[in-house]
């Protein structure tokens, strides 16, 4: 345990120092992300979960994706979903799959969603995964409401920029 | 300085009486003027208090908490233990893994579970970045409203270095939702440990630049030093905790006092001062973000390359019927959980014990008799998260 004095410089030396700190600055590279054009790399491919395991794959968590060939319209992501964000609602939809008697599956209203990925911890039948994709504004609320069908589509997500650092500091590319 | 102006002012008034004249007397409540402070200007937060000046000094002062209140705890009692971490991070969403860490520690104790080792470190980690976070982030603002705009843009451009770290991590932002009864969400990625030790360094390197720009600065000493006093035995009777207290000469750190999970293996020193003054309360958190460096360095070295990061839990855990406690050193101080269990699957009963609410108790005590100008620097030196303390 250490009690910390900090040494007290001159009001003149205190100045020359803080200007020449903030000088510096003039010939170093600048941080700034110029997001449309410039998009972050994330890790993996989302978030996603092994139920045998019991243990989430490192990965961003963006917008869903379902795979209509493994889910069996169980519920548990929309039980899950109902005490944190009521975003996901279970729905009709007009395709037969042999694991899918009830032929119902998630419709996710992102209006809601706030991204904690407890419904893709909750799916053991690995059909429901998250993406990278997180740019989902739109101009009307019933935009956001995500039906099966959309949910299916895998997103293009193109992020390459990633944080370099050397000797001039950080800088993205 | 009040009291000098108003005994000379009755002295005054009696000579005139004496003499036969006739004098309106000044009421003392038309002297003061209330001001009130927020609750929606970004000068206080989402938090309002109301202030009573003689002139421009400070006479009378009333935190007046509650603004942002949304009910947590009750909120708790209506869901189960792992639906419960989503919404218990909103309060504090910048320092969100530590405020699920004291709850997931309570909650394992309730289901009779241990985390695994990697994952014990993996959790310790995402909680010392979320530290660096947090701070950055007061640090920023802390610097603009002391109308020093480098020292918002300085950290508010690094705190990305860090915000970065945890998405590769956790996969989100902010919101974290990493801790989890039980252990943490995933695993680290490839090439984390790489990333961070690089983004850890340089962050120490820029911590120089940021005390010769700011803290040796001498007009931020001027505006600091010897304002807001808080001694030692006040700090102790107000029970104030985190960097405020440590700012007043206590040496206390919840990692050191109650080591929790890995720190009791983890070698760092409880940073403290003995000024008692805003400045101390300003670099008392700097000084906990370069020994965060430190401690973030050790864990990565210390921390086992491969394991289980996850107990595998039931779909609904059920808690032995009982109580637990659990707390932790967040951002803003020790951070406390009591949650009582009835054996079924939600807890019967949780208590949230936060720094800020404890930190702002010392607000009245500082301001008063302190001029209007020092307000700024004395509010934002509490550490003082609104939301947080609101619940």
């Amino acid at each position: 345990m250490s009690s910390s004095i900090i040494k007290k410089t001159s009001t003149a030396t205190g100045f020359i120092k803080a200007i020449e700190s903030g000088s510096k600055h003039l010939i170093m590279k600048r941080f700034t992300l110029r997001f449309p054009e410039q998009k972050l790399k994330f890790v993996g491919d989302g978030y996603q979960f092994d139920p045998k395991r019991g243990v989430g794959i490192a990965g961003s968590r963006g917008r869903h994706i379902l795979f209509h060939e493994k889910c069996t319209g169980c519920q548990l992501c929309a039980i899950t979903c109902e005490g944190i964000a009521e975003a996901i609602e279970m729905v009709k939809v007009n395709e037969k799959w042999k694991q899918n008697k009830k032929s119902i599956m998630p419709q996710i209203d992102y209006g809601k969603c706030v991204f904690c990925g407890l419904c893709v911890d909750a799916c053991p039948f690995y059909a429901l995964y998250m993406t990278d994709d997180f740019e989902l504004s739109s101009f009307t609320k019933e935009h956001l409401i995500y039906t099966p069908a959309q949910l299916a589509v895998k997103p293009k997500y193109d992020g390459t920029v990633e944080v370099k650092i050397d000797e001039r500091g950080a800088s993205h590319g | 300085m009040t009291n000098e102006f108003s005994e000379s002012l009755e002295k005054k008034l009696e000579e005139t009486t004496k003499l036969g004249l006739e004098v309106v007397k000044e009421a003392t409540e038309d002297r003061l003027m209330k001001l009130s402070v927020g609750p929606q200007h970004p000068g206080s937060g989402h938090f309002r208090f109301t202030i009573k000046v003689d002139g421009d000094y400070i006479v009378y002062c009333d935190p007046d908490p509650g603004y942002v209140h949304r009910g947590e705890e009750k909120m708790c009692e209506y869901r189960n233990f792992i639906q419960n971490i989503p919404h218990l991070e909103r309060p504090v969403i910048h320092d969100s893994t530590n405020i699920t860490y004291s709850y997931s520690l309570a909650v394992e104790e309730l289901l009779g579970i241990e985390v695994p080792r990697r994952g014990q470190f993996i959790r310790a980690i995402a909680s010392e970045l979320n530290r660096q976070v947090y701070t950055l982030y007061w640090l920023a603002i802390y610097g603009i409203f002391l109308g020093h705009s480098t020292m918002f843009m300085w950290p508010a451009g690094d705190r990305e270095l860090f915000i970065d770290l945890l998405t590769a991590l956790t996969g989100a932002r902010v919101t974290h939702a990493f801790n989890i009864p039980g252990g943490v969400r995933n695993d680290i990625p490839d090439g984390f440990k790489e990333k961070c030790l690089e983004y850890v360094n340089y962050f120490e390197k820029r911590l120089k630049e940021y005390e010769n720009i700011f803290y040796n600065n001498p007009l931020f000493r001027q505006r600091t030093e010897n304002v807001g006093i808080l001694t030692k035995d006040d700090a102790i009777n107000l029970g104030v905790t985190g960097s405020v207290l440590r700012a007043s000469g206590v040496a206390y750190d919840v990692r050191k006092v109650e080591p929790y999970d890995v720190y009791n293996e983890i070698d760092f020193k409880v940073q403290y001062m003995k000024t008692c003054d805003s400045f101390a309360r300003a670099y008392v958190p700097f000084l906990d973000m370069r020994e965060s460096c430190h401690i973030i360095r050790q864990l990565l070295d210390k921390m086992p390359e491969s394991g289980e990061v996850r107990m595998k839990l039931q779909s609904n855990p059920k808690g032995t019927p009982g109580e637990s406690y659990k707390r932790v050193e967040s951002g803003r101080g020790a951070l406390s959980y009591y949650i009582v269990s009835d054996g079924s699957s939600r807890p019967y009963r949780v208590k949230i014990s936060v720094g800020s609410f404890r930190n702002i108790l010392a607000l009245p005590h500082l301001l008063v008799g302190s001029r209007l100008g020092d307000m700024p620097c004395i509010y934002w030196a509490l550490n003082y998260w609104p939301v947080e303390a609101d619940r």
